[in-house]
């Protein structure tokens, strides 16, 4: 298994991005079930994440924006990470100062980390019904998880990702 | 059409360098490829002024390579970037394995018809880098060329 995740977008910190990625977060969502009232939950929390890296990261110019889908047996975790000065108070911001709160609130889970080599990424997670694309969990492959009892969050089980690569590697 | 292009002198572009200019996807192959790349392609294509039948021609060939990408790949997960100007779109997949790419192309390939890629992409090349590694070259145009693409329809 692979521990790439099972998308990984960059483009350009744009405005005319964010819209890109929401969009593909209706793919992703329609994939794995996901009910309506929760996509919007998840576009919106994604949406202010991309727009604090188009608006606050490169401050003096140009750079771009990483966006990474996990999918895992109870959860989706979604990170967004710019490459910019890192997060710093501005008297000049241009927001109202609520997008933190808002992913805080629209997210089960929110981190604000500050990776090697710079930057600012906000990783979020959001809950997933139980079913998904690829199927239920699997409990005689996996021993400790029965279908309609998902894992309690944070235990390894819950860490497990769901089968969305394949995990096969040929080589031709 | 252009196939089997000569190794280029220099070399595939590194993956992890980043482009302003595009969108760099890595996506696992399986059940969300072929509606996340739909809709970023699809997106793409929109903004640069595609028709709606161009459009969809180009979703038809994302949703032909998805569909062939698990036994053409070998892989777990394809990468590709996208980049679109007024009147085009152009999709690089890869790096892929040597021989890869015209797996991919021939994945697509519809009785008695020939790969749908080359039906209705405006150019389908495969670029070698010096290691060995490959790049599948798509481009669609928002007007479609060749007497190939006019009897595609």
């Amino acid at each position: 298994m692979t521990d790439l995740p099972d998308l990984e977008l960059t483009l350009p910190a744009r405005a005319e991005n964010v819209g890109v990625i929401r969009h593909v977060l209706g793919a992703v969502a329609e994939t794995l079930h996901v009910g309506d009232e929760q996509l919007d939950d998840m576009r919106l929390a994604v949406s202010e994440a991309c727009a604090n890296a188009v608006i606050h990261a490169y401050v003096d110019g140009a750079g771009l924006m990483e966006v990474r889908v996990r999918a895992r047996m109870t959860d989706l975790e979604i990170s967004v990470r710019d490459h910019g000065g890192g997060m710093a108070p501005r008297t000049d911001s241009p927001g109202l100062g609520v997008g933190l709160p808002l992913m805080a609130t629209l997210a089960a889970s929110m981190e604000l980390i500050a990776p090697e080599g710079g930057g600012t990424e906000v990783r979020m997670r959001f809950p997933l019904p139980h079913e998904s694309a690829g199927g239920p969990p699997r409990p005689a492959e996996h021993g400790t998880v029965t279908p309609g009892t998902p894992p309690a969050p944070g235990s390894a089980d819950d860490a497990r990702p769901r089968p969305l690569a394949e995990s096969r590697e040929r080589h031709p | 059409m252009t196939l089997g292009e000569p190794p280029a002198a220099a070399s595939t572009p590194d993956p992890a360098a980043g482009r302003l200019d595009r969108t760099r996807a890595t996506i696992a192959v399986g059940p969300l490829l072929a509606p996340v790349l739909a809709r970023l392609v699809g997106m793409h294509a929109a903004r640069a002024g595609l028709t709606v039948d161009r459009l969809d021609d180009a979703v038809l060939i994302t949703d032909a390579l998805a569909d062939c990408a698990a036994d053409a790949l070998g892989a777990s997960h394809l990468e590709l970037s996208i980049q679109s100007a007024p009147g085009r779109i152009e999709l690089r997949v890869g790096p892929l394995r040597p021989g890869a790419a015209q797996r991919l192309v021939d994945g697509t390939a519809l009785p008695d018809t020939g790969p749908l890629m080359g039906l209705l992409a405006d150019e389908v090349r495969v670029r070698v880098g010096a290691g060995g590694d490959e790049i599948l070259l798509l481009r669609v145009d928002a007007q479609p060329s060749g007497p190939e693409l006019a009897s595609a329809g």
